[in-house]
């Protein structure tokens, strides 16, 4: 049960959410004719699936709103209360200047942006705007934040799935290949993750870039949106992510083929291979899924590295300048864009669980 | 495989390139297998394309094509006062005059201009039939509005420029314009030849929206802005009716190009390797380390930023440096030049003043050797200023006080990671003579937000500001008072009688005259110690042999795609 009622909301959706939760469960326990009545004639939540997935679903947006509303408050006063003054950042970016501004060219900055407003005035307007699902206009572009991420968004979910799919590739490919293998070999493969896995993405993006766009120039030097331009930028993301998630597939995998469910299927007679992929694998990915959930979120902010060594567009380079220009509206829209992703992320992670051990369902 | 070089030529013309490109994307697309056979095949392909473009070209003029520039960094607008923006507005924008390598003015939507005899009035007469790409004629009335829109806020740069100055503008009929002048200002027409002073149409500022305008000013230069792609590229369309070149470009009438792919390339190994790879047919801000092999294989121009030079302001009121021995001191105790041509490998020169660069005119190259690198000057200096003590570390001591100065930087906005190697070796030259230098760099943020423009943050603060004539010297050294500040003046030194010779150089009847008040303002400013002059800035272009007349305009160092052409 519990999720909704230790969630930390008070307000009118707890409520609503308690009242859904408690129809539920007695639907769930099956008592008698009141629990109905009390729902009424509502065939909508006649339908609803009566199961303490409801609940949980239930709990898990509330985390996500709280998750969202805290990452957001956070990046509004980090950025509202850091030593400067917004006005004159604002007005030294126009110029390229550096230096104290006067009172005189600072009020109509201040007037049009509410920057001399108390700041709690500041934080609920923009609390409000955040309601009304409005993320501002960027100080810097004269633009809707909406849009400015709706434009770069596509290459920069592009470069992290591209980058987790190639991680998933090779890791798997290579424990696959090499675990419970003579020991050389298994040591070697064991080596080369823990390498992968400590490389900074920086400098092998570098290298990536030297060797196969300069050197062999099989890849464009300046990478773009097109599919060329992304093997290189998703191999500088992917790689040392796949020493991590060959790290802890590794131990699970070895633990999994000493299991008596292999040792019965290679007794049936199949082949090492089918061992390995259909039965251990399943059984050895579990930690990786859960890895594969915090990566999603760390490549979204991480992609910065590959946009700028490979000049991709992507949320990454608008926000370091965003951050860098205290554009504070679009600091908070890919703030609160990524809160969101990693809760989606780790949503999904959960939902893969139960896919891939169905015993979870039930637990 | 191994002996294939880098295809250092493209291929001739730009739609070959592009149909070479697409085939090498699909055989990609097609060959999901095996890794070595793509490899293979790849580059099998690629070398197909490099052996077809290698041959050398006739030299025979091209007509249209696409440009592809790499440049480093990329503004939040196009039009603005900040000198990346005026790299980008240039190519769209006319200015009233333009200014040549040796700083001669000459005709550019102005065709001639006079000056009243008090030197407060400059009338100009407009060029005819010169239109902007929205329709709207470029006329006095047009002109007008640009001088009130920057007035009223639009080019805070303009502000710093002219504000001081700026009285009034008003059309006397369609094609005369007249500034009226608070007082007289003789660089004017210098500063009018800058990017910031980019005419618009009057029309699209009224009438759009900021971000409109922000993303595609609207000139009567010869491109038009296309499509920006934010963090990749900027597309400039040819404007096919252009008729108001300045006088020093080498052609008139529409440019050569069909349009120029300008793209943002921030990493230098990248934005160097799409040279290279012939992927750019001219790169900006050619990095130090490639600068000499750069010279061996392309076109290469650096241009040295007029202006005021990158250099220490010394904090005149608060800390050590109020004591100008301990200023002159400290220029003494280092030797700047090799600290410079260390860190820069000799590609950046050195500049020993420090409120001029060289390339400005009105320079005086005299105060450049007032400090030479002489450290027993500079321990005299400090025994005779009272810091006689040393601590344990040798650091100076006066009064239980080490000698220690802060000098903040904007590391990655203002100064280079090569600035910041100059810092360093600079930090380890003074040590000797007892200065405790902490270098502190800071984030941009930080630093245009104005956490560290005070008097109470630094002892010593890194800054450069780019104008085609020495009248910087008003806007760095004007005296910063209660009734009249002047935050600019970033060393917060007020002297009278320097300001008032300044000022008797920006009134002066003429620009010889002007430059010798200048001159002398230098001098005074020099002796004074309170700036330390470290290197020019500068900007630098690597172009592609068969890429012609591409060229750096003269007051700010903009690269200039009028008169580029393709060749076979």
């Amino acid at each position: 049960m519990g999720t909704v009622d230790t969630s930390p909301g008070t307000g009118q959706e707890t409520k609503q959410e308690t009242e859904n939760d408690g129809g539920s469960s007695a639907s769930a326990r099956g008592t008698g004719p009141d629990a109905r009545q009390r729902r009424g004639a509502s065939r909508r939540a006649d339908k609803l699936p009566a199961s303490p997935g409801l609940r949980r679903a239930g709990g898990r947006l509330l985390t996500a709103l709280g998750v969202v509303w805290a990452a957001a408050t956070f990046t509004f006063l980090i950025q509202a209360l850091l030593p400067g003054d917004r006005a004159t950042l604002l007005l030294n970016q126009l110029t390229g200047q550096v230096q104290e501004r006067t009172a005189e060219e600072l009020a109509p900055i201040n007037a049009q942006y509410g920057f001399d407003d108390p700041l709690i005035v500041q934080y609920l307007r923009f609390l409000g705007d955040l309601a009304t699902g409005n993320l501002g206009e960027s100080y810097q572009l004269h633009k809707p934040v909406a849009s400015v991420i709706a434009d770069q968004i596509g290459p920069t979910i592009l470069l992290t799935v591209a980058s987790l799919i190639v991680a998933w590739l090779i890791s798997v490919v290579v424990i696959v290949g090499t675990a419970k293998r003579s020991r050389p070999v298994s040591a070697l493969a064991s080596g080369l993750e823990a390498v992968a896995a400590g490389l900074p993405q920086y400098w092998l993006g570098v290298i990536l870039l030297v060797v196969f766009a300069l050197n062999l120039g099989l890849f464009p030097v300046v990478g773009g949106t097109g599919f060329a331009g992304l093997v290189l930028p998703a191999l500088t993301l992917g790689i040392p992510l796949a020493g991590f998630l060959g790290q802890v597939t590794r131990t699970e995998f070895e633990k999994a083929m000493d299991q008596p469910f292999a040792l019965s299927a290679r007794m049936r007679g199949m082949g090492d291979t089918g061992v390995r992929v259909r039965h251990v694998l399943r059984h050895s990915v579990l930690p990786g899924v859960t890895l594969s959930g915090w990566a999603l979120g760390s490549l979204f902010s991480g992609a910065v590295i590959a946009e700028s060594i490979f000049s991709r567009p992507g949320l990454g380079k608008i926000l370091v300048t965003a951050v860098n220009s205290r554009d504070l509206p679009v600091v908070c829209g890919i703030v609160i864009l990524v809160a969101a992703i990693y809760v989606v992320a780790n949503l999904l992670v959960d939902l893969a669980y139960t896919l891939i051990d169905p015993r979870l369902k039930n637990s | 495989m191994e002996n294939r070089q880098p295809a250092y030529q493209p291929p001739a013309d730009s739609t070959f390139r592009r149909r070479g490109r697409h085939r090498t994307a699909a055989v990609r697309t097609a060959l999901a297998g095996s890794a070595s056979v793509l490899a293979l095949l790849l580059a099998g392909c690629g070398a197909g394309a490099g052996v077809a473009g290698a041959g050398e070209g006739s030299g025979e003029k091209v007509e249209g094509g696409t440009l592809r520039y790499a440049h480093l960094q990329e503004p939040p607008c196009i039009y603005g006062g900040w000198v990346q923006q005026a790299f980008l507005s240039r190519q769209v924008l006319d200015s009233l005059v333009s200014q040549t390598d040796d700083g001669k003015i000459v005709p550019w939507l102005a065709k001639s201009w006079s000056v009243s005899d008090d030197q407060k009035t400059w009338t100009f007469k407009l060029k005819d039939g010169v239109k902007f790409t929205d329709g709207t004629p470029v006329d006095a009335k047009a002109i007008a509005d640009n001088f009130d829109y920057w007035a009223a806020g639009g080019n805070g740069t303009v502000q710093a420029h002219i504000g001081e100055y700026y009285k009034s503008a008003k059309a006397v009929d369609a094609g005369t314009v007249e500034i009226a002048l608070k007082a007289p200002f003789t660089p004017l027409l210098s500063a009018l030849s800058q990017g910031y002073f980019g005419i618009q149409s009057p029309t699209a500022l009224k009438e759009r929206t900021d971000q409109q305008n922000c993303e595609a000013p609207i000139g009567s230069g010869p491109f038009t802005v296309g499509a920006w792609k934010r963090g990749e590229s900027v597309t400039f369309e040819k404007n096919p009716a252009y008729n108001s070149a300045p006088e020093n470009a080498r052609h008139q009438g529409p440019a050569y190009v069909d349009n120029i792919v300008w793209s943002f390339v921030q990493d230098n190994t990248s934005r160097f390797g799409s040279l290279a790879s012939g992927e750019s047919d001219a790169i900006g801000e050619v990095p130090t380390v490639d600068f000499e092999a750069a010279k061996s294989q392309y076109q290469v121009q650096q241009y040295i930023t007029p202006g005021r030079p990158v250099t220490l302001s010394l904090n005149t009121v608060k800390g050590p440096f109020t004591d100008k021995l301990v200023r002159q001191a400290f220029a003494y105790s280092a030797d700047r030049k090799a600290a410079v041509d260390s860190a820069f490998l000799g590609v950046v020169p050195f500049e020993g003043n420090g409120t001029v660069s060289q390339s400005t005119p009105g320079y005086n190259k005299d105060v450049v050797d007032d400090y030479p690198f002489d450290q027993a000057k500079a321990n005299e200096l400090l025994d005779k200023a009272g810091w006689t003590e040393r601590n344990a570390d040798g650091v100076r001591v006066k009064d239980g006080k080490e000698l220690t100065i802060d000098l903040v930087f904007g590391l990655n906005s203002i100064v280079t990671t090569e600035g910041a190697t100059a810092l360093q070796n600079l930090q380890e030259q003074v040590k000797p003579v007892g200065f405790k230098v902490n270098l502190v760099p800071v984030t941009q943020a930080d630093l245009f937000s104005g956490a560290y423009s005070t008097p109470d943050k630094y002892d010593a603060t890194l800054g450069y500001w780019t104008s085609p004539h020495a009248g910087i010297l008003y806007i760095n050294f004007r005296q910063n008072t209660k009734a009249k500040p002047n935050y600019a003046n970033t060393t917060f030194y007020n002297n009278a009688a320097i300001e008032k010779t300044i000022l008797k150089a920006n009134s002066a009847k003429t620009t010889e005259e002007a430059n010798k008040y200048y001159a002398q303002a230098q001098q005074a400013l020099s002796d004074e110690a309170v700036a330390v002059g470290l290197y020019t800035q500068t900007s630098s272009l690597a172009v592609q042999p068969k890429l012609k007349d591409v060229w750096l305009e003269a007051s700010q160092g903009e690269p200039v795609f009028h008169d580029a052409y393709f060749t076979k």
